[in-house]
């Protein structure tokens, strides 16, 4: 039987104490939980979206957008080719009304007149150096008269970018032409702030010392 | 009675004791009160997926489906998409085209239900100097206010399904295995987290959820597949998987619609018609990274040369 000295009902009590200081602790679950980690913020969704950065003549035909700005007419008068005027170096200028073009097709000024592709005779045309015409909706053909291995690669999907179904029996693939991502009139990539860096749960190693180029 | 060691006072001092000390002992046990979050009944007993028949295919889809309305309030739709005949998927990465932006990796992200804190994501864009191939010197971490930055090029890893996975060859359970078609699939429910699949990998495209992760309401993707995009628990391995849901229904992968330069191309190469079939008759220089090791990738850099 339990031994009864004078010291027991405060061992006990302690051990009462004790107990329901732990049962506590573990219902409150007041210890043992890991380190709190730091907000990481849900990326912007324009990093998500599939939207190409320009839309298209027959993009904008379909989506019956507003086509004003394409009415060349409307401000030229027909059969009065507009003439370019040119700086005292070489270099285009861009008339106040159209002020929203920048040229620079190509390094060194080299398609610093805009009749390499529109036709003056006819503003509402395009036109290869082969003396075809051509709708703004076939401009992708223009491109490709000049950049034939790109056309032929684009033609082929390994240029630009493909969509919806790899497997052409289950549906239907989308390719975009040339001018949903290209500027026509500066039509290399302008750079872009990339989405941020990743936040792994422990700091990444610093790189080694980079390779010094021999140049 | 004996009136010597037990009375009143005696019993209900012990006793008292003793209920404390049970309380204790209770309250420690108090985290299986979330046992019904980390697993169930049906999940535990569930057999191996190439033994589950349709019937049972069904009910697991329907498990899976009623615990993700349980926790996100949201009815997914679950499949499980078999391999198609006559596919081997193939993966071809423009070099010349990368600009680093990391959309890639957040369309991955959205896509696939992966965990925003921690953060997973499967794609991770190395940013190497333009003349080395040394992915040991690679930046993991650059923020510039603008890329392309000159002098760099970008190489985005992920996955790259190998022929010879070194990753299947190490799971002590067989929770890994790859497909007909190629891809490299992992069964969330038969892993055990072990991660020697991790360690395997010499591409580090193995993801473990090291906690609970933690999915956005409202950007969690319904669209799910068993062995793709179906959110997954504390302590398994995760990683990319060709967008399952989406290839094995004849789609392109959310990488591949998502880039604004056109980089990457997927595709059927056992089809002749295919861009990827294209690309790897044409173009002249092609890359397999770390293809000393032998694990012979799907994956294909190249460059517009």
């Amino acid at each position: 039987m339990m031994k009864n000295s004078a010291k027991t009902p405060a061992v006990l009590l302690v051990l009462m104490v004790v107990f329901m200081v732990l049962a506590v602790g573990f219902l409150l679950n007041l210890w043992g939980n890991p380190a709190p980690r730091p907000e990481i913020p849900l990326v912007d969704p324009a990093f998500i979206s599939t939207q190409t950065v320009r839309t298209s003549y027959a993009e904008l035909v379909a989506q019956k957008a507003d086509l004003s700005d394409f009415d060349c007419y409307g401000c030229h008068e027909k059969d009065k080719p507009p003439t370019l005027r040119f700086d005292a170096d070489h270099n285009l200028i861009i008339p106040k009304e159209h002020s929203d073009i920048v040229m620079k097709h190509g390094s060194h000024n080299r398609n610093n007149i805009c009749f390499n592709c529109h036709n003056e005779n006819n503003l509402e045309r395009l036109q290869p150096r082969d003396g075809r015409e051509l709708k703004f909706e076939e401009s992708s053909q223009l491109c490709g008269s000049c950049h034939g291995p790109t056309y032929r690669d684009w033609e082929a999907g390994a240029h630009g970018r493909m969509s919806g179904y790899w497997d052409r029996s289950k549906g239907q693939f989308t390719r975009k032409d040339c001018v949903s991502c290209h500027d026509p009139h500066a039509p290399k990539f302008p750079g872009r702030k990339p989405a941020p860096p990743p936040h792994p749960l422990r700091p990444l190693a610093a790189p080694k010392h980079e390779m010094e180029r021999e140049d | 009675m004996d009136a010597d060691g037990l009375n009143r006072r005696s019993f209900l001092r012990t006793s008292a004791v003793l209920g404390t000390g049970l309380a204790a002992i209770a309250a420690g046990l108090a985290p299986l009160r979330n046992l019904k979050d980390f697993t169930s009944m049906e999940q535990f007993v569930q057999k191996y997926y190439k033994e589950l028949t349709p019937e049972d295919m069904e009910k697991v889809l329907k498990r899976i489906e009623n615990e993700v309305e349980r926790q996100y309030g949201i009815r997914p739709h679950v499949r499980d998409l078999k391999p198609m005949d006559g596919v081997q998927f193939v993966y071809c990465l423009n070099l010349s085209r990368c600009i680093g932006c990391r959309k890639c990796v957040h369309a991955c992200v959205a896509e696939n239900n992966q965990s925003r804190n921690p953060e997973i994501q499967y794609i991770r864009v190395l940013k190497m100097t333009n003349g080395s191939f040394d992915m040991e010197k690679a930046q993991h971490d650059y923020d510039p206010e603008k890329v392309p930055e000159k002098g760099h090029f970008y190489m985005p890893v992920q996955c790259q399904q190998c022929h010879n996975p070194p990753c299947v060859k190490v799971c002590p359970v067989h929770a890994t295995w790859q497909e007909t078609d190629g891809i490299t699939v992992i069964d969330y429910d038969w892993c055990i987290g072990c991660r020697y699949c991790e360690a395997a990998c010499p591409y580090w495209a193995r993801r473990f959820n090291f906690a609970k992760p933690s999915i956005p309401k409202d950007r969690l993707n319904p669209n799910m597949a068993y062995l793709g995009n179906r959110p997954r628990k504390q302590g398994v391995m995760e990683k990319c998987h060709f967008c399952i849901q989406r290839t094995r229904a004849g789609r392109y992968p959310a990488c591949v619609e998502v880039c604004p330069a056109g980089t990457r191309k997927f595709g059927n190469i056992l089809d002749p018609n295919s861009e990827v079939s294209y690309i790897l008759k044409n173009k002249r220089v092609f890359i397999q990274l770390k293809e000393e090791l032998g694990t012979s990738p799907r994956f294909f850099y190249y460059f517009d040369v």
